[in-house]
């Protein structure tokens, strides 16, 4: 303890309180889990629509598969930092509020979503054409294939795309701190670069780190039991 | 005259690509009977897949008629449909089974959606795995298998439903010979137990010969040549099927051997090298003792292979026969009497160097 408070003096004057490193890892947390949430339920959906209407998909169709492909390269294009710029109107609108990490959903989402939805066709359309040739030879319906085919035999790829968007997903909430949604990000910042204390950024680093491992780990756990 | 399982009536595929129409088939008519096992052979390219993907309308044709269990598949809406697909087993080369699952759940994958509960579920799948020799490995997954194993978890999980029609899509050709065996008696057991219909299509006349009753010649998505096994291989007219049979019997092999063996450059004008071929009941006669008995032309026998199809004997021989010259000629007329047919290698000219 001593040592701790030697080396690292801020970080215990910063534990405590909504500012300090408890309310931050909340707020990290609390961001990185509902956006995921969200944006992978859209992120799938629009991954397998993506999927299906593609040209060699189960129900191929043009029109549909290019405005959302476009619309994914779009907003896939446009960098975090401009995409909190861009759609503060949007979050006042919804969440009556610019700062903190519930109004942080809405452009972390809007980014985390396309990429997502990206990952998971990449994902999908690695399953074996013949496998999904079979199912329909034993006449099974697209939807039975897409949920009974498509997203059991690609599950360990589906998994790793998860771990992947959930990783990227830190890193821009860490970025969105710096603009005032609070968490680890905004320590880092706020006080450890802003005030020269150099700890505090330091311990921030470390827990976004344990963070990062943790969900590899997990990540890397789950795929190998899924892969026979 | 009963009703055929199985019926294209002027079907033709086109595909477009890149600005080029490809005639993937060409206004083909087939008719496959019930419980026959019909073998359709082509090389890679000819068609042959996207014939058979007809059947089970995985392929739609720009034209024609599909008729199966005597229902036109072109006029049923999709849940119609993948209904009649149940009855119409597959096969694949690559097996095709889904990796995630147990070999149980992939055979009772075919199961979904039927009216049979869950212990009746478990008790069709258990008689499938029986059926085809896998019981031991119902907890296994497919990627603990070999692909021999496969193949026979593909053939449990196409059975599942019961159907009257199996496709098999060079389900052998990515099976070692042994394997291959196996499986081909497997079907014909199949064919015999359960009155199945089997459709196979390969490039392997091996297969074919092991099996079919009834054989179809394809190229460039027409079939050129159709009709009994035993017509097809004793009565060819194309060229294509001919070199198919030539190369299951060895023939043409074992002529280039023969052509660079030394022996054959001694012949003297007393000798001259013939291809027999004869079948049916001529392989019962004591062809070559009558020959010198009769006519003192001796033979000596360079090559002879004797098949079986459909329990009718095929044999070639490559003989030099010797003797002089009007008696030669005697002996051929009556190898020609006797149904045989005489062919003269004429090694000179093939010799080359």
């Amino acid at each position: 303890m001593d040592l701790i408070a030697k080396y690292f003096p801020n970080v215990i004057v910063n534990w405590q309180g909504d500012y300090g490193f408890v309310g931050a890892i909340k707020q990290t947390l609390y961001m990185t889990f509902f956006s995921a949430i969200i944006a992978g339920i859209l992120g799938l959906g629009v991954g397998i629509l993506l999927l299906t209407t593609d040209k060699n998909g189960l129900t191929p169709h043009p029109i549909i598969y290019s405005v959302l492909d476009k619309i994914v390269n779009i907003l896939r294009s446009i960098p975090f930092i401009i995409m909190l710029a861009l759609l503060a109107s949007f979050t006042r609108l919804i969440v009556h509020t610019t700062i903190g990490p519930t109004a942080a959903l809405i452009p972390l989402i809007a980014s985390a979503m396309p990429f997502y939805a990206r990952q998971v066709q990449n994902a999908l359309v690695q399953v074996d054409p013949g496998v999904i040739e079979a199912a329909q030879s034993m006449g099974e319906s697209n939807l039975s294939i897409i949920f009974n085919v498509y997203l059991v035999e690609g599950l360990p790829e589906l998994v790793r795309a998860s771990v992947m968007t959930i990783i990227s997903l830190i890193g821009l909430t860490a970025m969105a701190g710096a603009v005032g949604a609070g968490g680890l990000g905004s320590l880092a910042v706020n006080i450890g670069f802003q005030r020269f204390e150099n700890d505090v950024t330091i311990v921030a680093t470390i827990f976004i780190l344990i963070l990062v491992f943790l969900i590899q780990f997990i990540g890397d756990i789950l795929v190998k039991h899924l892969t026979h | 005259m009963t009703i055929p399982l199985v019926e294209l009536k002027n079907v033709d595929v086109k595909f477009k690509s890149n600005h080029k129409v490809i005639h993937a088939i060409d206004h083909v008519n087939l008719t496959v009977n019930r419980q026959d096992i019909f073998g359709i052979i082509g090389y890679s390219g000819a068609g042959k897949s996207t014939l058979v993907r007809l059947i089970n309308l995985l392929q739609r044709p720009n034209q024609g008629e599909i008729i199966v269990n005597g229902q036109n598949l072109l006029d049923l809406n999709s849940k119609q449909l993948r209904k009649s697909r149940k009855k119409i087993g597959m096969i694949f080369q690559h097996f095709n089974l889904m990796n995630a699952r147990t070999i149980f759940n992939n055979v009772a994958f075919a199961l979904k959606g039927t009216q049979l509960s869950r212990e009746q579920k478990k008790q069709r799948v258990n008689e499938l795995l029986n059926l085809v020799g896998l019981s031991d490995k119902a907890q296994a997954y497919p990627s603990q298998l070999s692909g021999g194993q496969k193949q026979r978890v593909g053939i449990a999980r196409a059975l599942a439903n019961k159907p009257n029609l199996l496709i098999s899509d060079e389900a052998t050709s990515a099976l070692d010979p042994k394997t291959t065996e196996s499986i081909l008696n497997l079907l014909k057991d199949l064919n015999k137990k359960l009155g199945l219909t089997i459709i196979l299509i390969t490039h392997q006349m091996e297969a074919i010969k092991q099996i079919c009753r009834n054989v179809a010649v394809m190229e460039q998505g027409k079939i050129i040549e159709t009709g009994s096994i035993y017509q097809i291989f004793t009565n060819p007219r194309q060229q294509l099927t001919k070199d198919f049979i030539n190369t299951t019997t060895h023939l043409n092999e074992s002529i280039n051997v023969i052509l660079h063996q030394d022996q054959i450059s001694y012949l003297t004008n007393e000798e001259k090298m013939f291809h027999l071929f004869y079948f049916g009941e001529t392989t019962d006669l004591p062809l070559i003792s009558t020959l010198y008995q009769k006519f003192e032309v001796s033979a000596n026998i360079l090559y002879g292979n004797i098949e079986m199809l459909q329990g009718k004997p095929i044999g070639n021989l490559i003989v030099i026969l010797s003797g002089k010259p009007n008696m030669l000629e005697q002996a051929l007329s009556f190898l020609k009497e006797s149904q045989v047919k005489v062919e003269e290698i004429n090694f000179k000219f093939n010799r080359g160097k």
